[in-house]
């Protein structure tokens, strides 16, 4: 899929979401749903294979978000996967995240960790991000085991990598 | 050699007075041998010689047969000794008959007849025989010297073709020295090629072998050295996920978040 389309799509969930109201909100569910797509290439098939009728594959998304996400984020996805785009969801909910940030000029931080993080510590880690890069910026955070320990944080192109994995690896490559 | 030859049968050939001599010597001495046999120098045979005595004896007045007949009684009775006398006087003539004449000396008449047979035969041999051998034999020596000539002058050509064989073998041999020399100066120059070829292909070979020795060998190492380390972290990781409390991660982000905010 082209980046135009992709931006195409993204621009109409982020103007639908404008039009809904709650945007953070929305933001966040809809970025929580890119994660768990990304993280499971069958569901992720399952709903871009056209040999599913689209009516089975919106079905299989309303019964996954159904009672879980709010109704315009089961919506939006519901009808990308409709318009036969499931395998771009995620760069399509990716760039609607990032256009609607931009929207509140803010910059979105996906911040990878091995355990939850508490609102103070996405708090504090907003502002020290937003100090050190002087943005400011939305934190959405991906718990990923495989970080094992510590903090790995993308904003746009930049990386700021703590992470215990990283250190390991750096550790490996030493050898 | 061939004028060797050629010399030799000049210094051989008589002259023409000693060839004529020898000739004449030779027809003189079988006129001799001839003419001096006995039969010949008596002028009649033994069995005439005898007849004729036989005939002219008288005795007894009877001739011949008879006379010889009545003698021989006569003698024979003893009695009469000059019959006996006479008897062995004829005895003797008949002896006489049965000699042979003198093997040297001829008849006076052999002589002369041989003697004018001679002339006349040497004569007819000096005027048509010896005139005739003469042409043959200078025909002969003319033919011989114009072979002899002809041997000769094909014997220099021979031996000017012999020298040009032999200065084109001389050529030849040098070309073919000159031609073996380069043959061997190309082979040996194709010897040492494939020498100095075969030694750097060898030293190639070795180096490559040596290189080949030392990768697998740094190879062998790394692959060492990555299991080991691979050993070595993943017990690391191992220990450091058993170890990472939560406690432990809250320290960890805590640290992050105070490293990414002293960043500026």
């Amino acid at each position: 899929m082209s980046s135009d389309r992709v931006s195409s799509y993204a621009e109409a969930l982020v103007s639908v979401v404008q039009a809904e109201g709650d945007l953070a909100a929305t933001e966040d569910e809809l970025f929580a749903v890119a994660q768990a797509l990304a993280g499971s290439d069958e569901l992720r098939e399952t709903l871009s294979d056209r040999r599913i009728p689209a009516a089975r594959r919106q079905q299989i998304v309303e019964d996954l978000l159904g009672g879980q996400a709010a109704e315009v984020t089961t919506a939006l996805v519901s009808m990308v996967v409709g318009a036969g785009r499931g395998g771009d969801i995620v760069r399509i909910i990716e760039a609607a995240v990032e256009r609607s940030a931009g929207l509140r000029n803010k910059a979105v931080a996906e911040v990878r960790s091995a355990v939850a993080l508490s609102d103070d510590q996405q708090q504090r880690l907003a502002e020290a991000l937003q100090r050190a890069t002087g943005k400011d910026v939305t934190i959405k955070v991906i718990v990923d085991p495989a970080v094992m320990g510590g903090l790995v944080t993308r904003i746009g192109d930049e990386v700021i990598d703590g992470s215990v994995r990283t250190r390991i690896n750096q550790l490996r490559e030493a050898f | 050699m061939t004028a060797r030859i050629q010399d030799g049968g000049r210094a051989r050939r008589p002259s023409r007075l000693r060839r004529r001599a020898f000739v004449g010597a030779l027809i003189l001495f079988a006129a001799l041998w001839f003419g001096a046999s006995p039969v010949a120098a008596a002028g009649e045979t033994p069995g005439a010689c005898v007849a004729d005595k036989v005939e002219a004896l008288n005795f007894g007045g009877r001739h011949g047969g008879e006379a010889l007949a009545i003698l021989k009684e006569t003698a024979a009775t003893g009695v009469d000794v000059g019959a006996e006398e006479k008897l062995k006087s004829f005895e003797k003539k008949l002896e006489g008959c049965l000699e042979a004449p003198n093997p040297i000396i001829p008849e006076v008449t052999e002589i002369i007849w041989g003697g004018i047979a001679f002339v006349v035969l040497f004569a007819l041999m000096q005027w048509k025989l010896f005139p005739a051998v003469k042409r043959g034999m200078d025909r002969r020596a003319e033919k011989i010297r114009d072979d002899l000539d002809a041997a000769e002058t094909a014997r220099t050509e021979a031996l000017e073709v012999k020298a040009g064989y032999e200065a084109e073998l001389a050529d030849a041999r040098a070309e073919a020295g000159r031609i073996i020399d380069a043959a061997r100066a190309d082979a040996e120059g194709v010897r040492a090629d494939l020498i100095a070829r075969a030694e750097a292909e060898a030293a190639e070979l070795r180096q490559r072998s040596d290189a080949d020795v030392e990768a697998a060998k740094r190879q062998a190492l790394a692959d060492l050295q990555g299991e080991v380390s691979e050993i070595v972290i993943g017990a690391a990781e191992t220990v450091i996920g058993r170890n990472l409390d939560h406690d432990t991660q809250m320290q960890l982000i805590e640290s992050y978040i105070d490293d990414v905010g002293s960043r500026n």
